[in-house]
């Protein structure tokens, strides 16, 4: 794998960000790697977000900071808007559902329908994660194996594994392999 | 050994059950509650006891308690519940109780805010109670492995010098998450380079020698050896006294047993500092982390700087800033307060500057930012809050 | 005390450097004539005290285990103490009233809710004596101390319907009297039911202090004034005693071994969750 991979998951409370991280962290664990995530909070009032920095690599990571994240999981207007001008090599995934992206900027940003999907196909919006987590892991192929991150998920996840993986499933099934 | 992904504030549980912590004693508080969780669910699994204390204050004389008993003891907290331990402190340093104290420290002052990192309490770890006459130990932990190892060597060295150990950390390397390897057998443990000694006894007459040695067995209650310890000023034996020649040794001791043994405490990282760097950066905590990708990608850049990582912090190793350079502490704090030991410590010829940020790290790109100007010869004003701005 | 004396306590210690004509000596000698009286030796008991007259002049007295806390904090440290001793282990901690009843009442509450097994001895002499004599939370109304020279005008623990006793009852103390130094065996003999209750007990035992209560208050350093005036002023704990102020005697609460003790109800559960886990 590269020398150090850098995931961004930004939205606001609720929206599994926090479990997301985790569960991508996690999965390099299972997948041999090093791995650091910190979770934090904007204002803790209406209007602000939560932030997850991961950083993997194959040796032993210094900053924790994503300064430069290969992948920027945009889950809601506020988080894109402070975040995209860290992006500049990386690829954004955005869900329409919140977020406009900007199409001027001359980055890779790809929009994955995760609400949507996770509302028309399985009724509860509450599976959304689960669909970013399995397009994660088509992005992410040759980085972290799907496996590991499914297991990681169902791990973190307490509760509805069915509905969880066939969310993670959908998720895969949308994203372009990269 | 079982890897997983966890937080400096399990990492620091593991450590001290792994030490052979049996009490924990200690209260709520952001962001070192987990600890006192963890330990809820772990100690009884292993035999040991989990008391929620009325207070910080309460939690650590609950801790010198069965210390005296016998019992490996630790504390957790945060700045606002380490001022309260400053009555117990002294108790603990001056009648020398082998016990371990977590400050996770956040941004302040006073309650601050509870969820974001700081760096405050560095001089407060040194000087954690009144009175002057002793040394504290104070380890801080850079990464959530390192928050498990630390918190083993911590009870090896309360043990050995029978005091209280500070782990100074902050709330990122205790809130943070990142892989961890945790022993599962004493070979593993010894594999990892860690040692863990069981308590012993001491049988007195003599439980304050006028002496630096260490491995003094600590005073332990219970186990009749008519054993006296108190707040006072001691005799050998125990006995409070008003004589300042009992006091002069008492002092010696809780000095110079500390002092006199330095090189079995002090710990560091040293990044590039062999082919006299122009800019040496100093850090002790989780901005170290930073600090030290930023060097290495500017010595990559071509830029001569290095970097000095504290492990431990007090007694402050003066020994290590040998290099005459320009020196950059970096800290979460504004108000600085490793750089004034740097400026002390630092060689003839030397010059020392300082930045701080609050509540986050900072990045490799500020710290870049922040090389290149000083090593052009540019005075850096401390950024992100130029009070003019505002 | 001689023989007592001979047998429990250190020869460097003894006699104690009280003023002449304290009251501490005598209670300090109901506490070991109690633990005589129950068959204990030297190693079943840990010696615990506080600050001012009565830690001061008590600490390492014992010939067995010692330890002294900061001021208030000795019930704290007991607290953990308890967990890490043999259960036979007899903590007794003789301490003064600044010392329970005012900087360390939250350990001292804390500690009869949690019911941790220890005989707290609170040896009054009426105020903080040790620092010259400045009025504390037993200190009677009105009277005149050096930090109320006006008389004591604040509300204290054990006048007009309050009774500290009473406050540690509620919350969870298992065994609760009041002796003055100057009574006799039945002092001795609540200090041994203090000693077997297997829980959080307490005494509270006022004592005459000559140098400074008494020249303040009184007037007068001659100690028969200041045992005459404890005199007037003890009564049983069913009696009302005198109008302005009494030291109302008796053992008031006798819940002895009613409630688990902490550090036995700890080891219990905690070896139940470790079978559990195991």
């Amino acid at each position: 794998m590269a020398k150090r991979t850098e995931v961004l998951v930004s939205g606001f409370g609720g929206q599994g960000v926090v479990r997301i991280g985790q569960t991508l962290s996690t999965a390099a664990v299972y997948q041999g790697l090093n791995t650091t995530m910190l979770v934090s909070h904007g204002t803790e009032t209406r209007g602000g977000y939560v932030r997850t920095q991961v950083v993997m690599a194959s040796e032993s990571i210094d900053s924790p900071v994503v300064e430069n994240p290969d992948y920027f999981i945009a889950l809601s207007k506020a988080a894109y808007n402070r975040f995209i001008s860290l992006v500049k090599e990386g690829t954004v995934i955005y869900d329409p559902a919140y977020v406009e992206p900007d199409e001027s900027l001359p980055i890779k940003q790809v929009p994955l329908a995760a609400r949507d999907t996770a509302v028309k196909e399985l009724g509860r919006e509450l599976y959304a994660n689960a669909v970013v987590l399995g397009a994660m892991a088509r992005m992410m192929a040759g980085l972290v194996d799907k496996e590991n991150i499914l297991k990681a998920m169902l791990e973190r996840i307490p509760r509805f594994h069915e509905e969880n993986k066939r969310a993670f499933e959908l998720g895969y099934a949308l994203m372009p392999k990269e | 050994m079982r890897r997983t992904l966890d937080t400096g504030n399990a990492a620091i549980t593991e450590g001290a059950i792994i030490a052979g912590c049996r009490l924990f004693a200690g209260y709520p508080i952001t962001p070192a509650t987990e600890i006192a969780e963890n330990m809820s669910r772990r100690l009884p699994q292993v035999g040991g006891y989990y008391v929620q204390a009325e207070d910080e204050m309460t939690a650590l004389h609950i801790c010198i308690g069965g210390s005296l008993g016998g019992l490996k003891t630790m504390t957790a907290t945060s700045g606002p519940g380490f001022i309260l331990y400053a009555d117990p402190m002294g108790w603990a340093l001056g009648s020398e109780i082998p016990l371990v104290v977590v400050n996770a420290q956040r941004v302040g002052p006073v309650s601050g805010i509870t969820g974001a990192p700081g760096q405050g309490e560095f001089y407060m770890s040194r000087y954690p109670t009144q009175g002057g006459n002793y040394e504290t130990i104070v380890l801080a932990p850079n990464s959530v492995q390192e928050a498990f190892s630390i918190t083993v060597e911590a009870f090896y060295l309360a043990e050995r010098f029978r005091m209280p150990v500070i782990i100074l950390a902050d709330q990122l390397v205790t809130d943070g998450w990142e892989s961890l390897s945790i022993p599962e057998t004493p070979e593993e443990v010894e594999a990892m380079g860690l040692k863990v000694i069981p308590r012993r006894i001491n049988e007195g007459p003599e439980f304050y020698p006028a002496t630096d040695e260490i491995d003094i067995p600590p005073v332990v209650l219970g186990h009749n050896t008519d054993a006296a310890c108190s707040d006072w000023t001691p005799t050998p034996e125990g006995y409070d006294t008003e004589e300042v020649d009992f006091q002069h040794k008492h002092a010696y001791r809780l000095i110079y047993k500390v002092r006199n043994h330095k090189d079995l405490i002090t710990r560091y990282e040293s990044y590039f500092v062999d082919d006299n760097p122009d800019l040496i950066l100093v850090a002790y905590g989780s901005p170290s982390r930073v600090v030290i990708s930023a060097v290495k990608q500017a010595r990559e850049k071509g830029l001569k700087v290095g970097a000095l990582r504290l492990i431990s912090l007090w007694p402050f190793p003066d020994e290590i800033f040998k290099v005459p350079a320009k020196y950059l502490s970096v800290e979460l704090n504004y108000d600085g307060q490793l750089v004034r030991e740097v400026q002390r410590a630092m060689p003839k010829g030397s010059e020392v500057h300082f930045f701080g940020k609050c509540g986050e790290l900072p990045t490799v790109a500020e710290l870049e930012e922040m090389m290149q100007a000083l090593l052009a010869g540019k005075e850096i004003k401390a950024r992100n809050w130029e009070w003019e701005a505002w | 005390m001689d023989y007592l004396a001979t047998k429990y306590l250190r020869p460097r210690k003894i006699p104690s450097t009280a003023c002449s004509g304290c009251g501490l000596g005598q209670a300090h000698k109901k506490v070991v004539k109690a633990i005589d009286e129950l068959g204990l030796g030297i190693g079943d008991v840990i010696w615990g005290t506080g600050i001012g007259c009565a830690g001061r002049q008590t600490f390492n007295t014992w010939k067995g285990d010692n330890f002294a806390g900061t001021h208030g904090r000795a019930y704290a440290i007991a607290t953990g103490l308890r967990m890490a001793l043999a259960p036979d282990k007899k903590i007794i901690m003789t301490v003064g009233d600044g010392d329970a009843f005012g900087i360390g009442f939250l350990h001292l509450l804390n500690c009869a809710r949690r019911n941790v097994g220890m005989t707290v001895i609170v040896l009054d002499n009426l105020g903080y004596q040790s620092t010259g004599g400045q009025y504390g939370w037993t200190t009677p109304r009105g009277y005149r101390t050096d930090s109320s020279p006006y008389g004591m005008r604040e509300p204290n623990w054990t006048q007009e319907g309050r009774d500290v006793l009473n406050i540690l009852r509620e919350a969870g103390a298992t065994f609760l009297a009041r002796y003055t130094s100057l009574q006799g065996q039945e002092a001795v003999e609540a200090i041994k039911k203090a000693i077997m209750n297997n829980g959080f007990s307490l005494v509270h035992m006022p004592y005459p202090c000559v140098t400074n209560f008494a020249e303040r208050a009184l007037g007068t350093r001659k100690p028969v004034e200041i045992y005459k005036w404890f005199g007037e002023h003890t009564c049983s704990m069913h009696e009302k005693g005198p109008d302005d102020f009494a030291f109302r005697t008796g053992i008031y609460h006798d819940a002895s071994n009613s409630r688990p003790e902490f550090s036995e109800y700890m080891k219990t559960w905690v070896a139940e969750i470790q079978r559990r886990y195991s």
